[in-house]
């Protein structure tokens, strides 16, 4: 079986504006996903994260490129494509509110052509793993958003297709129930087989789920890495030095001409130095400029970034 | 054939469910309807008194009342259920379905010609208990009758729906377009034979002579019968060609799921 489920080639996204200047959603992006990850397309707001979803979905037309499913042709052939994927867009406001979470499953189950007799075991599986047994028969619009939201979820579920693409799962979710959600994400996946696209502009979200990370701004990707690579990458460089005293002008300007990445706080008796380092070598020389003023060092730790900070780095380049 | 009958059914069902979920929705619906017809036909009966032709004038505001009825219910599942899909969020949702969307327009299509009679039956009812006259139902002349009839409505549908996909607010639009169709139903096509190109109108008035004459769907003019056809198949299928230009265009300028 081919390990390649979804190619994406040289996507660009223009909407024409009248009387100025067109916008570029997506910029020739492209990648490949094998069956059985989970890969999270991370971006800030506007960058091109869900174009790129509704694209992949047949619903918005690209300007250019391709995109395969399984080798089906998604630009010219969407309806056949469409057998392989669900979609979560809208959150909540994916499934309709006057239904039951039954009756929700078995109206998405019945889009793909699944009748009701067919697809009550699995209903009933999707029910009881995403707890929502006590609510299958209440109105969705009587349900809490983190409850409505996992609806939307097992609704994209009881489609039964290989790929699943969710468009920011957990916005809007307190704290407890997007870490459900998560957990529930993980776990269908686990469990089924499926290959997730995920979009998010929460670090946290991707570096829980996925396996993979692409880092899309402005509508083109800056970064395609796995996440603990990425982690790691990032982590050999990143150090924190405690001096025990302040540091003089003098110091300070030699420190931040000659390392720009450079996050100097001034303590009342103390400094802290963050610092990003290209090069391990360079240690040395922050180490020299600081014995050739006679700063003594109190620490020197070994930084472990958070994601966010991963991420906001790449996406302003540095 | 099977997952065809499965996306019948669902739609149905779902279409069901959501009808009698918003009791007072139907109600209210069949109540403000009737009371219109009332004012129609009392203010008729004040002004036109009880002459010779009033058993049939009568007869003929009814049936007229009764198609008017039933097309704005047929004309409101392309033009407004879509913008309602679209606020709901579930309209992307739908276009996603592996057996296209194409399909599920004409399955919803049958659903809805099918529970809107559950709408226009009890209006029909109460319309004839109030005039005290009795209308000829011959079920096998009506529902092919019907059907060509109603393809004009959803023709204009199709063009409303698409429109209300790329230009999103035309509730007015669409609001108008509803009161437009009497003009369609009460054209004179006897006096103008013109006028049988426009929807609606040539069904109309066939339907009116099955209902009111008691004429059976064999006794009709071949030619008034063919041209029904056309005229049903004509404004569908450009309404339908229309539609699919607006998706596009949606698609193109990623509007589908806005409202």
């Amino acid at each position: 079986m081919n390990r390649e489920v979804l190619r994406v080639e040289g996507l660009s996204k223009v909407y024409p504006q009248p009387n100025r200047k067109s916008i570029l959603a997506v910029d020739n992006i492209g990648f490949l996903i094998e069956r059985g990850e989970i890969v999270g397309l991370l971006g800030p707001n506007g960058a091109g994260k869900t174009t790129t979803i509704k694209c992949i979905c047949g619903l918005i037309t690209p300007s250019s490129g391709s995109i395969f499913i399984d080798g089906i042709d998604m630009i010219h052939t969407p309806k056949f494509g469409m057998s392989k994927i669900s979609a979560v867009l809208e959150g909540n406001r994916n499934i309709y509110w006057r239904l039951t979470p039954r009756e929700n499953l078995a109206f998405f189950a019945g889009l793909q052509g699944i009748s009701y007799r067919d697809a009550k075991s699995y209903i009933d599986e999707l029910i009881e793993l995403f707890n929502l047994t006590q609510k299958a028969t209440t109105q969705a619009r009587y349900l809490s958003r983190g409850m409505q939201q996992k609806l939307a979820v097992a609704c994209a579920l009881a489609k039964q297709t290989e790929i699943l693409l969710l468009d920011e799962p957990t916005l809007g979710l307190d704290v407890e129930a997007s870490h459900e959600l998560r957990g529930l994400i993980k776990e269908m996946v686990r469990d089924n087989n499926r290959t997730v696209l995920l979009s998010s502009h929460d670090m946290q979200v991707v570096k829980d789920i996925c396996d993979r990370v692409i880092i899309i701004n402005n509508g083109k990707i800056v970064t395609d890495e796995r996440v603990d690579r990425l982690s790691k990458l990032f982590e050999t460089s990143s150090y924190r030095f405690e001096l025990d005293s302040r540091l003089t002008q003098k110091e300070e300007s030699e420190i931040k001409s000659n390392f720009d990445l450079a996050n100097i706080i001034k303590m009342p008796d103390h400094t802290v130095i963050d610092i990003q380092l290209r090069s391990h070598q360079r240690l040395y020389e922050l180490i020299d400029i600081l014995r050739k003023n006679g700063s003594k060092v109190d620490s020197i730790t070994h930084r472990e970034p958070d994601f966010e900070e991963i991420f906001l780095k790449i996406v302003k380049g540095k | 054939m099977k997952s065809n009958i499965a996306l019948f059914v669902t739609l149905f069902k779902r279409d069901w469910l959501e009808m009698v979920r918003y009791p007072f929705n139907m109600l209210s619906s069949i109540i403000t309807l009737y009371f219109l017809f009332l004012l129609i036909f009392l203010g008729y009966r004040a002004v036109g008194g009880q002459g010779v032709n009033f058993g049939n004038t009568v007869d003929g505001i009814t049936v007229g009342f009764m198609l008017w009825t039933f097309s704005i219910a047929a004309y409101s599942l392309l033009a407004w259920s879509l913008m309602n899909e679209a606020k709901m969020g579930t309209l992307e949702q739908l276009y996603m379905t592996s057996l296209g969307f194409d399909r599920l327009c004409v399955y919803r299509i049958i659903c809805d010609f099918f529970l809107n009679l559950l709408f226009v039956v009890p209006i029909l009812v109460l319309m004839m208990a109030t005039t005290g006259r009795r209308l000829h139902i011959d079920i096998l002349s009506l529902i092919p009758l019907f059907i060509f009839t109603l393809a004009s409505v959803y023709g204009i549908g199709f063009i409303s729906g698409g429109l209300g996909l790329v230009f999103k607010q035309i509730q007015s639009f669409f609001q108008i377009l509803q009161f437009v169709f009497v003009g369609f139903i009460v054209a004179p096509v006897d006096k103008l034979p013109g006028l049988k190109l426009l929807p609606l109108s040539l069904g109309a008035k066939l339907i009116g002579k099955v209902m009111i004459y008691r004429l059976p769907i064999t006794k009709l003019p071949p030619m008034d019968l063919l041209g029904l056809v056309l005229n049903g198949l004509f404004y569908l299928g450009i309404g339908f060609l229309i539609f699919k230009i607006c998706e596009r265009i949606a698609k193109q300028k990623g509007l589908l799921g806005h409202y």
